[in-house]
């Protein structure tokens, strides 16, 4: 099963790779965001009043970010591989509507190697998209500054927690690609679906913001989850004990999820693989 | 001949009025080409669709290379090659990378792979083009690329839904070489649908005209139009009357004969063998033969024979276009 899920997505990914407008509007959706929302967001004016002194009331609900954009960069990747996760499972809406994946089940290939070289190629996707997004948080004005002691273990972290934040929603939202029948009910289950995934999270404002019948639900959004894992690594250069408990349990509620999400994401896509 | 398919009984029943295919029951020898001949929506596609595993079997039972399709659809898998009527190649993706993607998939060794892609495009004349996306082809370049790509496993079966649909004359009579090539060369076992007669005339072995989900008739191409007893000569003659009509009922092969204005219509077995001797005869009686004219049977009067209505007004009387009913499109209305 692995030959033939990685070698489906291969198929996609060079044909992305081919197309490149789907690759720069895929990086330009980031640049947007930090770039155009980052800075224009007046959080980040607040921040500006309170330097030269000590950490304000605000600066420390943001985390302890220096900036806003430091902030918003792990949400950015959060909505990155959200919003993308989500959107390439047009792909394989469209393999169904021209009949390959029909012809795929004609193939002798387990049935599920469809599912996962979809999954395969949303992550080929989004670990390119992601880790435009904090190289561009880097260089856009008033962008992400990363603490001092910020080294190697940082960056793995942090690419670590992409990987899997892209691999949580990759499982589910291809089953939901799988599993519609026409590019209508695709995008409307996706409209349906990331806005209050994005929006009921941490991505743009902390958790202290949300009003209290809300917070649990925010709190316990993947995407909270890992722009909290990530927000440890980039503001903080060393973990101490407490903030690496907290990095793991972020960690734990992302696997869990993945755990979930792949169980959802195999049925539904066994549902529709099924001969009717 | 051993059988390479066998069909008892097939049945699909979408809901309690739609019986798209019912209670079909065929046979493919080894090494033979079997047509399913008959207009959209006659349920041709979801035949193939059920024996190539994509589609459940209501009732009935299909093996196909020895194995029992409901049983065993991984083995029957892994025996077929399969083309769509649609055109599902990428066309990002080059001639070349299509065809080492399905056999990636087939789990064809890489080196086998190459070697075996380089003949199939060859045998298509594609391998100028082989490095060429294939958003760059014609339509009959990417329909003869189709073809091949089936076949990069060496499969025993090959199941083509309406392979030239929509191409032109010399494109769809290059296919029916290709077609005719791998049947005569390499031994494969072909079950193709079609609604083009000419197609099920030149390729099959064996044609089963087949009409609301049912095979009205099958058998050989000849021995269906046989079956209509003989060919059919028209003559025109200038004051031929009762007299001639009586004559030409008393040659002996003549089984039929009507006369409208100065047309005979004859019905005889073999035109050719009984033509100089009726022209002779009608000579003979001083009467001036201003025209004649003969036609042999077509597939298309075994269709209006059994059926009752012409392949022609069959697809007008579905509101089907040329290229409706494929194998994608019969999945699409199966999931509603």
């Amino acid at each position: 099963m692995i030959v033939e899920s990685l070698a489906l997505g291969k198929r996609s990914l060079t044909k992305w790779a081919r197309n490149p407008f789907a690759v720069i509007a895929t990086s330009l959706q980031a640049l947007f965001w930090l770039a155009l929302f980052g800075n224009s967001f007046s959080p980040a004016n607040a921040f500006t009043s309170t330097a030269g002194g000590s950490l304000g009331a605000l600066q420390q609900a943001f985390s302890g970010a220096p900036n806003y954009i430091t902030f918003l960069t792990p949400g950015v990747v959060g909505i990155v591989a959200l919003v993308g996760m989500s959107f390439q499972g047009v792909d394989l809406v469209f393999d169904r509507i021209t009949g390959y994946i029909d012809l795929l089940r004609a193939f002798p290939i387990p049935r599920t190697s469809i599912y996962f070289g979809g999954v395969v190629q949303n992550i080929g996707k989004g670990m390119v998209a992601t880790p435009i997004a904090f190289l561009l948080a880097l260089v856009v004005p008033n962008g992400l500054r990363l603490a001092d002691g910020f080294g190697v273990i940082n960056v793995i972290g942090v690419l670590a927690t992409m990987a899997v934040l892209t691999t949580v929603f990759s499982m589910f939202f291809t089953g939901l690609a799988m599993s519609v029948k026409s590019t209508d009910s695709f995008f409307g289950a996706i409209n349906f679906l990331t806005f209050p995934i994005m929006f009921a999270s941490t991505a743009f404002f902390p958790l202290s913001f949300f009003p209290a019948w809300l917070k649990p639900i925010a709190q316990a959004n993947p995407i909270s989850l890992a722009c909290d894992a990530m927000r440890l690594l980039l503001v903080n250069g060393s973990l101490s004990v407490s903030q690496a408990s907290a990095f793991l349990w972020d960690w734990a509620g992302l696997l869990v999820y993945g755990v979930v999400f792949a169980a959802l994401g195999i049925t539904m896509a066994r549902n529709a693989l099924r001969a009717r | 001949m051993n059988s390479t398919i066998e069909v008892e009984g097939l049945t699909k029943t979408f809901s309690p009025e739609n019986r798209a295919v019912d209670a079909v029951s065929f046979k493919v020898g080894e090494g033979e080409v079997f047509s399913l001949l008959g207009p959209n929506g006659a349920g041709k596609t979801t035949t193939i669709r059920m024996l190539t595993t994509v589609t459940s079997i209501t009732e009935g039972k299909a093996m196909v290379g020895g194995y029992d399709v409901r049983e065993d659809p991984g083995a029957v898998r892994g025996l077929i090659g399969v083309v769509p009527q649609e055109v599902t190649l990428d066309n990002e993706l080059k001639g070349m990378e299509n065809l080492l993607l399905t056999a990636k998939l087939c789990r064809v060794p890489d080196q086998t792979a190459k070697s075996k892609a380089r003949d199939l495009l060859r045998l298509v004349e594609l391998e100028d083009s082989a490095n060429r996306r294939v958003g760059t082809y014609s339509g009959g370049m990417k329909r003869r690329l189709q073809l091949v790509t089936a076949l990069i496993h060496n499969p025993r079966v090959l199941f083509l839904d309406e392979p030239t649909v929509g191409l032109d004359i010399q494109t769809r009579t290059k296919i029916w070489d290709y077609i005719g090539h791998l049947n005569r060369d390499q031994g494969l076992t072909i079950l193709m649908t079609t609604h083009y007669l000419e197609e099920a005339d030149k390729l099959s072995d064996i044609v089963a005209i087949m009409d609301h989900g049912v095979i009205k008739v099958s058998g050989s191409p000849s021995d269906l139009k046989e079956s209509l007893h003989g060919d059919v000569l028209t003559v025109a003659v200038e004051d031929g009357g009762e007299d001639l009509t009586r004559f030409l009922r008393s040659v002996p092969s003549v089984t039929e004969v009507t006369h409208v204005d100065h047309s005979y219509r004859l019905k005889l077995p073999k035109v050719e063998s009984a033509l100089p001797a009726i022209i002779a005869s009608i000579a003979s009686r001083n009467l001036r033969i201003t025209e004649t004219s003969f036609s042999k049977p077509t597939l298309d009067q075994v269709f209006l024979e059994v059926t009752g209505r012409s392949m022609r007004d069959a697809q007008e009387a579905n509101g089907h276009s040329s290229n409706g009913g494929s194998y994608a499109a019969a999945h699409r209305s199966e999931a509603k």
